[in-house]
């Protein structure tokens, strides 16, 4: 079984859509997977996932004895091998603790999951440090702006110190970059850090690169995450870094703005 | 297991600061710029606060001052040298050991007694220099934000440069192959010799021997980015960075 968590230090840069989409490509291509929401007091991933009507025990629960972990899980209603343990919404953020998380992941393993993907929340507190302390893998979200960028090499320094792998002094944490609300057009204007600039900075191998997109709000607000809406360009790069993880070769695309000519400007069309 | 308690006579590494001040407030005021406002500059070592060269002691000390303000600083006062007796007693309430009469034992027992000689404080005048070049730490990942390297003795390699954020501080040189970026702090110790060279040179903040500067307003094209060397030059009789780049022939 891989952990896989997806952090960035900066709210409201992707991470809980990437964590849906991410898990969800997994799921689809035939991995039993979970996916974990640490962000205890301000549950969102059971919105993105669109079942929040179904959450009856959480992963607090769980951790505190009060629920079987059979109970909590959530099967999801897209994909038959994804299931999703959601965050509780009334405790705080201390009822998470080391001895509680880990029983939970070594129960995910017991019950034969390939991958539990794990969402941070935004921060470098408790719930960011207890997402991360059993990676194995870290996708690291990132906004092409200079906070977000200097916040996800915070989040990667304390993957490197405060990850059980890291204080086992066992290999490091594997790190991937990801590029969320990417605008082709902006970085050519200038107004945006280029995903390569980001990169430069960070020096983390790209996973991948998602563009700005309306679709992302319509998707979490239906509760379906961005992979499965079919022909959008969100759908297709969250599906081409499901196959780089898997270790698939894949051209990045929606990176490159071309300027509309003048026979589209003038007639429309796209 | 053993339960063994065993004492024995040992040397530990630690940090003398000879201050002619007593006063905290004055010293937060003189060793601001010396440190650059960095909290925590060292790496919590013991210290030993030696006080022989103050000249005019005042009536009242503020010794819990005084140990908070090195405590912030990231050194462990364990004790005190130099200070008048009639402070013995405000010493022993913050259960800071009084130096001195120990220093003089030690003398006494290098002629033959009989006696064990207790553990002498750190940093005794007696102790000869290690004949061991000190140590230099390699870091191989990039150093990133919010981290910290520190060499409270040699040099530092970093093999992956550092980011925006990032602070390393050595007793020795800083060399670093890729982007510098952060603070650079050389010749932490007031070492005047120390250098910083780096392949790609764009820190915020650099300083050798506590003399520093920033970089606010970017760097100037000649040294931005390019192979650079940092060090001390004596112009009228006054230490002044000097910051060039690296011809490479």
């Amino acid at each position: 079984m891989r952990i896989v968590v997806v952090t960035s230090g900066k709210g409201g840069v992707g991470k809980t859509t990437t964590s849906a989409a991410f898990a969800s490509g997994l799921a689809l291509r035939g991995f039993k997977t979970a996916v974990i929401d640490f962000d205890v007091g301000l549950r969102n991933l059971d919105l993105i996932m669109g079942c929040e009507r179904r959450v009856v025990y959480d992963f607090v629960n769980v951790v505190q004895g009060e629920a079987k972990l059979t109970q909590a899980l959530i099967k999801d209603k897209h994909v038959d091998t994804l299931h999703i343990l959601p965050a509780s919404q009334t405790k705080d953020k201390d009822a998470l603790t080391e001895e509680g998380v880990e029983k939970v992941i070594k129960e995910l393993e017991a019950m034969g999951f390939d991958y539990v993907v794990c969402d941070s929340p935004a921060g470098i507190e408790r719930g960011a440090l207890m997402a991360l302390l059993f990676a194995d893998e870290a996708i690291v979200v990132t906004n092409p702006e200079v906070s977000s960028v200097r916040d996800s090499d915070r989040i990667l320094g304390i993957l490197q110190s405060k990850s059980r792998r890291a204080i086992e002094g066992r290999d490091p944490v594997k790190e991937h970059l990801l590029v969320t609300r990417y605008s082709a057009k902006r970085v050519e204007e200038g107004e945006m850090l280029s995903y390569k600039d980001i990169q430069e900075l960070l020096r983390v191998p790209l996973l991948g690169v998602i563009p700005e997109s309306d679709a992302v709000l319509h998707a979490s607000n239906q509760g379906v995450p961005a992979i499965h809406l079919k022909g959008t360009d969100v759908a297709e790069a969250y599906a081409d870094v499901v196959s780089r993880f898997l270790g698939e070769d894949k051209p990045l695309r929606f990176v490159s703005y071309e300027k509309p000519s003048l026979i589209k400007r003038i007639f429309g069309g796209t | 297991m053993s339960e063994e308690v065993r004492f024995e006579s040992g040397r530990f590494e630690g940090i003398v600061v000879r201050s002619p001040l007593v006063s905290p407030a004055r010293l937060a005021d003189v060793l601001h710029k010396r440190f650059a406002g960095t909290e925590s500059y060292f790496g919590g070592e013991p210290a030993v606060l030696d006080f022989s060269e103050v000249s005019d002691w005042p009536e009242q000390v503020d010794w819990s001052g005084l140990v908070a303000f090195f405590r912030r600083l990231g050194l462990q006062p364990i004790g005190v040298r130099g200070v008048p007796e009639s402070f013995d007693a405000a010493l022993k309430r913050l259960h800071l050991a009084v130096l001195d009469e120990a220093a003089m034992r030690l003398e006494a027992a290098a002629t033959p007694k009989p006696v064990k000689p207790p553990p002498p404080p750190p940093e005794s005048p007696s102790s000869a220099e290690p004949l061991v070049p000190a140590p230099t730490k390699f870091i191989e990942r990039p150093v990133r934000a919010g981290q910290q390297i520190y060499a409270p003795e040699g040099d530092v390699v970093l093999l992956a440069g550092s980011n925006p954020g990032a602070e390393i501080i050595a007793a020795g040189s800083i060399h670093c192959w890729g982007p510098l970026r952060g603070r650079v702090l050389a010749g932490a110790g007031g070492n005047l010799q120390a250098r910083i060279l780096a392949t790609h040179f764009g820190p915020e903040l650099v300083s050798i021997a506590g003399i520093y500067r920033t970089f606010e307003n970017g760097l100037p094209a000649s040294i931005a980015n390019r192979s650079v060397q940092v060090k001390l030059q004596i112009n009228q009789g006054q230490n002044q960075l000097l910051i060039e780049p690296i011809d490479t022939l």
